[in-house]
């Protein structure tokens, strides 16, 4: 065979590879919810029973009102704020833009569980802050665990994933447009309203497509600040049906799930197609426009930096700071003295436990080495769509959709039995593999577009001359393209990296005795409630995301797309 | 003091002993056990492990692991704490699958449980300590309770100082009743549609005591909030964001109060209810005589005691370090009433029964 005839191949082999990968646990979990008791179950039988259940259960019709609340909510509270942080550090003079923005991004970064732990701690109703703050003003008005709470934290924390897409669209345009309406008398208000913000509206509306479908899915604050008034989103519905039968009832689970496919599938196919217009319209600008910045004035400084010290203040120093005093004291509260509790108990008892020192080791483990590994999965994945116009690509694009809509809870569960009952994947489900393919799976649609990203970069005309003088595809990747990629795979690993340290509702069925990690430790610590042992794991995974990020900078990651 | 030498000896006997393999004590087996006991270790320990699936997380299950390694150190423990779902999931799955991967199955929800022996995935077994426990806590040789655990209440001492505190189940509802509003808010219980541990008390108590639903009324008027677990009500408690939870898990109420002063505990002296954790040796285990040495050390006084001494009191009277049920039933004023091991926790799964009793809750808890 010809060396030319195998890139198609390749292509192929590596698209539809990866399309059983991600449709196995889908088609598994639809399956699933057609029956009547597990699928494995001698006395399964096919049946609606399932969808009866749900569709004639209260609790569902007000934990789908509530997700629905709270997506909406959500983008409501995140996009305009998110905007505004884009268009002051991009577009502006603003001072420290150098240093803030890798802070502004910190809540991305830290998984949700942790976040929402933190707030418990700092802003609960016996909260650090709260308890100040009453002794001072005499209340405290606020409460976290309502809705507007619950759904005001899920806002803030979402901030980044706007500013991420708003700031990278504000970055591309030409700023000869702003200068026109400056010099023509238009205040930074005015000039922001009117000429940037229609630029960027495609970028704005993405990142609420984007939203609200990670709305829907969210499980960390919900499962955390939820509890206590039983507020229930279809996530934490999913987990909470197990007790209410008595024991894991799967087919129910499944067609919950499926409810959930049916509202994000058309989310993330609206995304798709905007994400496309996006890039169309962003590439109007032109490239190499020089960016001329707003000048703010003293007045403007002032007023955007207190917007931005007060977002940072709330959304990052608050639930960081929480979570950090909680694992150096045992005890808080009302008429707790602090000072007189700290302690280093609750890390001893960590590392005597060989569950959690494991799982802190796992936990690295997966993220160092098996970020590599998905970052060499995803190149030969990206490699396969590279210029690929055909139908493996087109299936390509919809295969890295899939998991986009399932949670992350589910994933893990259908991996765990596929671990379970598909023969050859036998051997692997008591080691960190099984952790990793499942990894890989849920960060796909993240993970690629980073290596996609950075193979977008390398100019076509290079792989044609190469083509050109008579090397083939593969020849092209080997010496044109895996070489102009590699500084951009260090950052992309840095990435995938910290997105699998923050990782924690996969592991939560897929883990065992040996293959602990934070996340999903934290999860099941969570439901015995030991919450020392909750902090210390807290303030490791914010450690373990600092050394991440750090290392993300200095290996020059795109952060900004 | 030792010296140096008598140190080095003293490491290289115990190493000796170690390294041949038998601690000394486990070479003619404890009394009442049978003469071919030692076949069972010996074979144990060439199975070299045993896989426990439990819900008891890995700080309190420390001691007893540990306390077994030190007897038995040829047999690596791997303790999967996964929950009490967790554990019932993976077991029935991995029996399907027909990779049986747990040893012993250790959890605290004794109706599903139940349902795995139903199910014919337990290994009768009678352990030689088997007639050491009371006889509520032994199913058909085959189930076994490991732990007393009463039913009780935490609070916080200086939040309630103007209070006067119940102390009897009677008191309790009147206690709730009468500060309703100094109390809004600020009572706390198990949430039993997320937790089984809450289902298994509130069920429990529904079916023997007449004034549970009473109870679950005025906390609902009091605007109670419900938890999953202790651990989450005792932060809670702690912090003085609740100030009084009822139905908690006592045993680890004394715990806690004992190590931190602004915490009490109360057993009501009319009726106080007791759980247990039970344990069951998996049908195909893959390491069957290793689960037999493990779960006759879970019941044994060795076991019982490093459990006890870490907040699971004993199940068996004879057991003197820490608490055990005796004493636990006298704190309760001799009203201490274990939930019993029988084929009636069944009836707890059935859909029908459960769909009743949170019915029956959810309109208690509106107030």
């Amino acid at each position: 065979m010809s060396l030319a005839a195998q890139a198609p191949r390749y292509r192929s082999t590596v698209i539809l590879a990866l399309f059983a990968m991600v449709a196995a646990p889908a088609v598994l979990i639809i399956y699933q919810s057609f029956l009547n008791a597990p699928f494995f179950d001698e006395t399964a039988r096919p049946s609606l029973e399932a969808y009866e259940f749900i569709l004639s259960d209260p609790e569902f019709y007000r934990a789908l009102w509530t997700t629905t609340l709270y997506a909406f909510g959500m983008v409501v509270v995140a996009v305009p704020l998110g905007g505004v942080l884009a268009f002051l550090i991009t577009r502006t003079d603003l001072r420290g833009r150098g240093w803030l923005e890798p802070l502004v991004l910190v809540p991305m970064f830290l998984s949700s569980i942790v976040l929402a732990f933190g707030y418990t701690v700092a802003i609960g109703p016996s909260g650090f802050v709260t308890i100040a703050f009453r002794n001072i003003f005499g209340a405290a008005p606020w409460s976290i665990y309502t809705l507007p709470g619950i759904i005001l934290i899920g806002g803030l924390s979402h901030v980044p994933t706007v500013y991420l897409y708003v700031a990278s669209a504000m970055r591309r345009l030409p700023s000869d447009l702003e200068e026109a309406a400056r010099t023509a008398g238009a205040s930074v208000w005015r000039v922001s309203l009117d000429v940037t913000l229609p630029m960027v509206l495609p970028a704005l509306v993405f990142s609420a497509a984007l939203n609200l479908l990670l709305g829907f899915e969210t499980f960390g604050i919900p499962l955390v600040l939820g509890d206590p008034n039983g507020i229930l989103v279809l996530t934490t519905y999913i987990y909470k049906v197990n007790t209410i039968f008595g024991a894991p009832t799967y087919q129910v689970m499944a067609a919950v799930t499926v409810f959930l496919i049916l509202i994000t599938l058309p989310l993330v196919f609206i995304q798709r197609r905007l994400l496309r217009h996006a890039r169309r319209f962003a590439a109007v600008g032109g490239k190499g426009a020089r960016t001329n910045l707003l000048k703010l004035g003293r007045a403007g400084q002032v007023i955007a930096l207190s917007i931005i010290g007060i977002w940072l203040i709330v959304s990052v120093f608050l639930p960081v700071g929480g979570v950090i005093l909680r694992a150096f004291v045992e005890n808080w509260g009302e008429g707790i003295r602090i000072t007189e509790q700290l302690t280093l108990d609750n890390f001893r008892r960590i590392f005597e436990l060989p569950s959690l020192s494991r799982g802190i080791v796992n936990t690295i483990l997966l993220a160092a080495v098996g970020g590599a590994v998905a970052v060499g999965f995803y190149l030969m994945v990206g490699l396969a769509g590279h210029r690929n116009h055909g139908k493996t690509g087109t299936l390509l694009d919809y295969s890295v959709l899939i998991p986009r809509a399932l949670p992350g809870l589910i994933v893990g569960l259908a991996f765990f039995w596929l671990f379970l009952f598909v023969p050859f994947l036998v051997p692997l489900r008591t080691t960190l593999f099984s952790l990793l393919i499942a990894y890989i799976i849920v960060g796909l649609s993240y993970g690629l577009r980073i290596i996609q990203a950075t193979l977008l970069q390398v100019a076509p005309e290079l792989e044609e001359s190469a083509r050109t003088a008579g090397a083939t595809t593969f020849r092209t990747w080997r010496d044109v393209v895996i070489p102009l990629v590699r500084p951009g795979l260090a950052g992309a690993w840095a990435m995938i990296m910290i997105v699998f340290l923050r990782e924690y509702a996969t592991g939560v069925y897929l883990m065992s005795a040996g293959t602990e990690v934070i996340g999903s430790l934290m999860v099941s610590l969570l439901t015995s409630g030991a919450m020392d042992q909750i902090a210390a794991l807290s303030f490791i995974s914010i450690l373990l995301t600092a050394v991440g990020l750090t290392l993300a900078l200095r290996l020059g990651a795109k952060i900004h797309d | 003091m030792f010296n140096r030498r008598q140190l080095i000896l003293a490491s290289t006997a115990s190493a000796g002993a170690l390294g041949l393999g038998m601690p000394a004590r486990a070479q003619t087996p404890p009394a009442g056990y049978p003469a071919g006991y030692k076949d069972i270790v010996e074979k144990a320990r060439t199975e070299g492990a045993v896989a426990i699936y439990t819900s008891t997380d890995d700080v309190q299950g420390r001691p007893l692991v540990e306390a077994f390694q030190k007897a038995f150190p040829g047999i690596r423990v791997d303790y999967n704490d996964i929950g009490t779902n967790g554990a019932y999931n993976r077991v029935i799955s991995e029996a399907a699958a027909k990779q049986v991967g747990s040893d012993v199955v250790w959890t605290s929800a004794m109706d599903l449980q139940m349902v795995l022996v139903q199910r014919g995935l337990a290994e009768a077994y009678k352990s030689p300590e088997a007639s050491k426990l009371p006889d509520w806590a032994n199913f058909n040789d085959t189930l076994y309770g490991t732990t007393a655990e009463p039913v009780g209440i935490l609070y916080n001492k200086a939040q309630t100082a103007s209070l006067k505190l119940p102390k009897t189940r009677a008191e309790l509802l009147a206690f709730m009743k009468d500060n309703k509003d100094a109390l809004k808010g600020k009572l706390a219980t198990f949430d039993p549609e997320k937790s089984g541990t809450g289902f298994l008390f509130f069920n429990n108590d529904a079916k023997t005591r007449p004034e549970t639903f009473d109870l679950v009324r005025a906390f609902g008027a009091a605007d109670g909030k419900i938890y999953g677990s202790s651990g989450a009500m005792r932060e809670k408690i702690v912090s003085g964001e609740h100030v009084f939870a009822f139905n908690i898990i006592a045993s680890y109420a004394i715990e806690w109060a004992a190590k931190n002063p602004a915490l009490g505990y109360i057993l009501t002296s009319d009726y106080t209810a007791a759980f247990s954790r039970v344990a069951n040796i998996s049908k195909g285990a893959p390491h069957p005589n290793a689960a037999r040495v493990f779960l006759d050390f879970l019941l044994s006084p060795a076991g019982q005691s490093a459990l006890a001494a870490n907040g699971a009191p004993s199940i068996r009277t004879d057991v003197t370090s820490g608490l055990n049920l005796a004493k636990l039933n006298e704190m309760a004023n001799g009203n201490l009433k274990p939930i019993p091991i029988t084929t009636a926790l069944l009836e707890a799964t059935e859909p029908k029964n459960r769909a009743e009793f949170f019915r029956r809750w959810k309109e208690a808890l509106r107030g």
